[in-house]
């Protein structure tokens, strides 16, 4: 039977738990935001024993379904103040679900700060282990190799490094990758942060033996679903093999978004930059074909993905430099930052995954630092020097640990693209309007994942609006409540581009949740159990002091135009409340 | 003229298929030309066209007409825009689906 593991981090104690009915049918964002919403005290400091941090795979996660590896991870964020969920992919998703544990909820201090301790959780129950000093204070392409050779090469790994254990607000949670590299992140929000002051520096999930796995209740209903969906996959060309994804990463993207002039660029000041194509897919592929080596792109994040959008990118010689190489990366510390060298910014990613950093945010606070004077747009050793001073813990490290928004008060930058405190990734709002609607009304800060702002107006469903226009409110709402769904059900975003597209693959996707479940959810259940979702987090933010003032995109890109559409964000406040309102 | 940005497979149909550097043509333009007559002068095959056509940053059917100064972006049927749903497309005929 499934079950909750209950960590007591001021007490050191660990207990199973029967899940409570309520909680039966969830999984993913679904179960981590109602736990935190039932359990965490709005109000609490993000990083005192108040809150919470919740661990779950999603409703298919550990399952013969195809790109479902995900693993969500909640609590009250210390980088935004609102409630947060951050995903990833990796190996502990799939682990943790087959061991029959729904969530994982750490709570609790330990008395002393900078002691660390280990989580062990395997087919028998759990254990605290007092972290080795060894594994502490370090890179994690150094620590993780001690962890598997302490704790064998076939466990997951979901630790942090040394900016989690500084406490800093942009601390991401790292998971291991197939080959056991620390390259996949649920990196948004400063979870890292959370982890490390609960003295929790990593959680080790061995599923060897016989685990209970994942118990489907419904099986014929699951197959038919894992068929239709792994049809749809495998037949459309964003997530087929040899499609858009799979041959140039989500990097493909770099050319596309700079066509149409919504690449930000030079922090906000341009939708496109003259290196983007030094920076492309394209060039991925390129580099990683021409050197040879290791070079790989195609590369799966987590087993039983068909799209593979992952890459490993080689160095000159053709030893690795880093995975990955994605879309958000290679903008926030390339045209950001006016960096057009791959070998640049895989060296400011390979930081990023060796001290536990969030890209996104990390490339914006280096702009943010360019903005004050600590370096010029381009300078890409510069760039790396400042990544240094947060690895170094300096204090200026300590300033730019903690995120753009933070390094802007500091420095009395007013140009601060973020919202909620949270940095805006790669599409300038100003230029694709509907996805600056997501980033102002997300509970979770600008979050280019909270909601595709899409499809109506392909699919026809809300009549004549274009690029440009500002009546984008029905989409928005509605995306975000599939895509909290998704985010509930363990699957991979990224299959939205094939279900949105193929009916039979979203009906799939479906059935293969209620074939889990035993439910008898139709594609109406998508809306119905994405906007509860959201209801929970919007109530759990609005009791944390948030109201509509804050969903709001950065002041300047009011009056400041974007070339080359030299437009501004024009959409009125009023039309960003009636997202909301509507729900209520 | 018309400044014609190629990308993936299509950049085989300018003089540079680096993918590090911009890949682009300039052709002269008649009045009234669509986007889909420029394709067909280029040589570019339906099969390889995805819908990732964008006229002057604007994500543009075929039958949208250019004009002498305009900047036409095109990508191949394996460069398909992962976020579509964010463009509404701009052109004369809603019913043209291409793509």
């Amino acid at each position: 039977m499934s079950k909750i593991l209950r960590v007591n981090m001021t007490a050191r104690t660990v207990a199973f738990e029967a899940v409570p009915e309520k909680y039966k049918e969830m999984g993913g964002r679904w179960i981590t935001s109602n736990i935190v919403c039932d359990e965490v005290s709005p109000t609490c400091h993000p990083l005192g024993p108040g809150n919470k941090i919740v661990y779950a795979a999603g409703i298919v996660t550990g399952t013969a379904a195809p790109t479902s590896g995900r693993i969500s991870i909640g609590g009250k964020s210390p980088l935004t103040g609102t409630i947060k969920e951050t995903n990833s992919g990796g190996m502990a998703g799939q682990k943790l679900a087959r061991l029959g544990i729904k969530a994982i909820v750490v709570e609790g201090q330990p008395a002393e700060k900078g002691d660390y301790w280990v989580l062990k959780v395997d087919k028998d129950g759990a254990e605290l282990l007092p972290a080795s000093n060894s594994w502490l204070g370090k890179g994690l392409y150094e620590t993780y190799p001690l962890l598997f050779d302490e704790f064998g090469e076939k466990v997951a790994i979901i630790g942090i490094g040394i900016a989690g254990e500084r406490l800093m607000a942009n601390a991401g949670i790292c998971v291991n990758d197939p080959e056991n590299r620390p390259s996949r992140y649920a990196g948004r929000g400063g979870m890292g942060a959370v982890m490390g002051s609960k003295g929790l520096k990593a959680i080790i999930i061995d599923d060897a033996g016989d685990p209970p796995g994942v118990p489907i209740v419904n099986k014929e209903l699951f197959d038919t679903g894992r068929k239709k969906l792994t049809e749809a996959l495998l037949a459309h060309d964003i997530t087929k093999p040899g499609g858009g994804l799979n041959t140039y990463g989500t990097a493909v993207l770099v050319n596309i978004i700079n066509e149409a002039g919504g690449f930000p660029t030079f922090n906000f000041r341009d939708g496109r930059f003259t290196g983007a194509a030094k920076i492309s897919g394209e060039m991925i592929h390129e580099i990683c074909t021409k050197r040879g080596g290791v070079g790989t792109t195609g590369h799966g994040c987590s087993p039983g993905c068909v799209i593979r959008c992952s890459n490993v990118y080689p160095k000159p010689d053709g030893s690795e430099l880093v995975s990955v190489q994605e879309y958000e990366s290679v903008w926030s510390f390339g045209a950001n930052c006016g960096i057009d060298d791959l070998d640049i910014t895989g060296e400011l990613i390979r930081l990023c995954n060796d001290y536990g950093l969030d890209t996104i945010e990390a490339g914006v606070t280096i702009a943010m630092a360019i903005e004050a004077g600590l370096a010029e747009f381009g300078d890409g050793a510069k760039a790396i020097a400042l990544m240094h001073e947060i690895g170094n813990g300096t204090p200026l490290g300590h300033i730019l640990g903690n995120g753009a928004a933070i390094t802007t008060n500091v420095f009395g930058v007013v140009r601060c693209p973020t919202v909620k405190g949270q940095a805006i990734p790669a599409y300038d709002p100003r230029a694709i309007k509907g996805i600056g609607i997501t980033y102002a009304i997300s509970t979770m800060g600008a979050d280019h994942t909270y909601g595709y702002t899409i499809a109506p107006e392909m699919l026809g469903v809300s009549g004549k609006v274009d690029q440009f226009d500002v009546d984008k409110v029905d989409m928005a709402r509605n995306f975000q409540h599939a895509t909290a769904f998704i985010d509930a059900s363990g699957y991979c975003l990224f299959i939205a581009f094939a279900i949105l597209d193929i009916p039979s693959g979203l009906a799939g996707m479906v059935e293969t949740c209620s074939g889990v479940l035993g439910t008898d959810w139709t594609v109406d259940n998508i809306g119905i159990i994405g906007e509860e979702i959201i209801r929970k987090e919007r109530a759990f933010n609005t009791a944390a002091g948030f109201t509509k003032a804050h969903d709001r995109l950065p002041e300047f890109m009011k009056h400041e135009e974007l070339p080359p559409h030299n437009v501004v964000f024009d959409v009125p406040d009023e039309t960003l409340d009636r997202v909301h309102s509507l729900q209520n | 003229m018309l400044e014609i940005h190629l990308y993936g497979k299509l950049r085989r149909f300018t003089d540079n298929e680096d993918p590090c550097r911009d890949s682009i043509i300039s052709i002269p333009v008649e009045q009234g030309a669509t986007i889909r007559k420029i394709v067909e002068q280029i040589g570019i095959s339906h099969k390889e066209l995805g819908s990732n056509i964008f006229l002057n940053g604007q994500y543009s059917t075929l039958t949208r007409k250019v004009k002498t100064g305009d900047r036409l972006g095109i990508f191949p049927d394996d460069m398909q825009l992962l976020y579509k749903w964010y463009f509404h497309k701009n052109g004369d005929d809603e019913h043209d689906d291409q793509g």
